[in-house]
């Protein structure tokens, strides 16, 4: 998922490698680069200004904050969870280990969709706005889509990778340059800012409620940094790294929404491209085209982060056993070829429909409430966790686990069932529709065709019967030491 | 338990596969590497070093700079060269660990799937 870009030598993560160094691993730049690269998709915009509609005036950034807050109990899971299992493979290992298999996998195929609705969200945003700005039609946008994501199955399959340094150039200059505009945006206004403090000022209370939960998306997948874990100089990186990952998302984020609410207006709040209005009333014109070469950048962290952590995540479970042997197919530069150009299809899918329909309020939707979901997931595996594996290493603990771990759990359950069934500030169950066949489907597979596929691997194994060599029986005194054939060479 | 020779002789039987598979050796051109096993019930050590894909004899030891380190058990090491382990399975139920970065891990996993199941 990460470049190389903070790679120096470090320890080797793994507790039993003695004096091994790694003779490249991440560091902590690289680890925040990729925490914050990943939350911070084009989708990013769309969900900030979503978010501006359901609080009075210019006071969003405090449904941020709270959802920031949120994040923060999201981040003590899931650095507690890292901590005990500091590897890609996480997810399967701590959710199989406080739930029933079947239901950690249902969980997890489910949650794998998040995934592909940010691929194909930022695919329809950056399309929309590269079209919008060179002022082509819708049409010409869907061939933008389908070249991008055609551009990233391509490069995926070749093995190329974005480099680590690459990587945090462009996701520090997305948040530098739309810091900026944001700034500059609200100061050119030569307005004061208007209810700023009263978020509920001629609102209910329940649309705070579903602000934040927006803002819990903002947040989403900085998470994702966690399957870095083998990589990184210092295990603790992870856990601070996404840490200082938050911290800037709040400020950013609260920017763009304070900005957004004080300077755009109804139609350019509910557009494919908010950012490109707000880059225009900060630099006019050449804001406009800053703000198009921004959302492009987006794209660097979320075609190469999604695209390789979805395949690899699918390739390995496809290898373990749980999905089709067929999903393990490798090409020769080693890639998992069919993962790849499913998440192609499958994302091009989902974006050309969001582009012929205007739905992507809906994505948003879809989005937040999976991610609040694996959130309360998290909090359920470490509260479950505690009990269960009591002498199991955690360098990081959740303080006072039943409070947080319990307010989380119910917290983000609220959060997950609001945002699943609102969609612009309206009552629509279409997201939950959308939720509910993902999961269903992922259930029907888990129940249904999963016992075939791990049959017919076991049936595949017993074919191919063992190879090694029943052991030897010790040797006779005096008998000569080992066989050179097989005895290892000195270093 | 799988003592050093037990494990030497695995090895060299999954060297032999795997410098005799064209189609892994397609796949590890540019893959020059040094992994490290670390043996966790016995302690023992070794270095494996890819180099122009060729894999070179196993050598006893592993105090130098790594690009990928795996930790597994002695029984464990010597079922996955000899093609009886399916790495991956061990790997998600947390009984192999590693260290180093994803598309290394990737090909240390393609090789010991292309060279026993050729997918």
């Amino acid at each position: 998922m990460t470049g190389a870009g903070d790679r120096r030598p470090g320890p080797a993560a793994a507790g039993a490698t003695g004096v091994t160094v790694l003779r490249r691993a991440l560091g902590l730049r690289t680890v925040v680069s990729t925490s914050t690269g990943l939350a911070f998709a084009a989708l990013e915009y769309l969900a900030a200004a979503g978010l501006v509609a359901y609080v009075a005036g210019d006071s969003a950034w405090i449904a941020v904050g709270t959802a920031g807050l949120l994040a923060l109990m999201a981040w003590g899971c899931f650095s507690e969870l890292n901590g005990m299992f500091p590897t890609a493979a996480a997810i399967r290992l701590y959710m199989k280990r406080a739930m029933d298999d079947r239901v950690a996998l249902t969980i997890t195929f489910t949650y794998l969709t998040t995934i592909v609705l940010v691929v194909a969200a930022d695919a329809f945003i950056v399309g929309s706005a590269i079209a919008h700005v060179l002022g082509q039609t819708a049409w010409v946008a869907g061939l933008m889509i389908a070249a991008l994501l055609a551009a990233a199955v391509v490069s995926n399959l070749r093995g190329v990778k974005v480099a680590g340094g690459v990587q945090d150039i462009a996701t520090y200059a997305v948040l530098a340059v739309t810091t900026l505009v944001a700034v500059t945006a609200v100061v050119r206004s030569h307005r004061a800012l208007r209810f700023p403090l009263a978020p509920l000022h001629g609102h209910h209370p329940g649309d705070f409620l579903e602000a934040v939960a927006l803002g819990v998306f903002l947040f989403s997948a900085f998470e994702w940094v966690t399957t870095s874990a083998e990589e990184v100089r210092r295990p603790h990186d992870i856990h601070r790294g996404m840490f200082i990952a938050l911290a800037i998302l709040v400020i950013v984020c609260s920017l763009i929404t304070v900005a957004m609410s004080h300077v755009l207006g109804h139609h350019q709040l509910v557009s494919a491209y908010p950012q490109l209005f707000l880059g225009r009333a900060a630099f006019g014109q050449a804001g406009l085209w800053l703000m198009a070469g921004v959302t492009a950048a987006t794209a660097v962290n979320t075609f190469n982060g999604g695209f390789i952590t979805a395949s690899r995540f699918i390739y390995a479970t496809a290898r373990e056993g749980s999905l089709p042997s067929a999903l393990a197919r490798l090409n020769d530069r080693a890639v998992p070829w069919v993962p790849v150009v499913a998440l192609g299809v499958v994302s091009l899918v989902v974006s050309l429909v969001v582009a012929a329909t205007g739905s992507w309020t809906v994505l948003v939707a879809v989005g937040a409430a999976l991610e609040a979901m694996i959130y309360a997931v998290a909090a359920f595996c470490v509260v479950r966790l505690r009990p269960r594996l009591p002498d199991h290493t955690r360098p990081f603990r959740l303080p006072t686990r039943r409070l947080l771990g319990g307010f989380g759990i119910v917290v983000f359950g609220v959060l997950a069932a609001v945002a699943s069934v609102s969609v612009a500030n309206h009552f629509d169950i279409v997201p939950l529709i959308v939720i509910a066949v993902g999961g269903g489907l992922s259930a029907l597979y888990v129940l249904a065709v999963l016992p075939r596929v791990q049959a017919a691997e076991e049936a595949r194994k017993a074919a191919r019967g063992r190879r090694r060599p029943p052991r030897r029986p010790p040797e006779a005194p005096g008998a000569s030491g080992a066989s050179s054939a097989w005895s290892v060479a000195p270093k | 338990m799988a003592d050093r020779d037990e494990i030497a002789e695995a090895y060299a039987d999954w060297r032999v596969r795997c410098n005799e598979n064209d189609r892994l050796r397609r796949m590890l051109r540019g893959w020059d590497r040094v992994v490290h096993l670390v043996a966790t019930d016995t302690g023992d050590r070794f270095t494996v070093v890819v180099r122009d894909q060729i894999l070179a004899e196993l050598t006893d030891g592993a105090d130098e700079v790594a690009d990928v380190v795996v930790t597994a058990t002695s029984e464990d090491f010597a079922d996955l060269f000899w093609g009886d382990l399916n790495p991956s399975q061990k790997y998600m139920s947390g009984e192999i660990t590693l260290a180093g970065a994803q598309e290394d891990v990737m090909r240390l996993d393609a090789m010991s799937m292309v060279a026993f199941l050729d997918q």
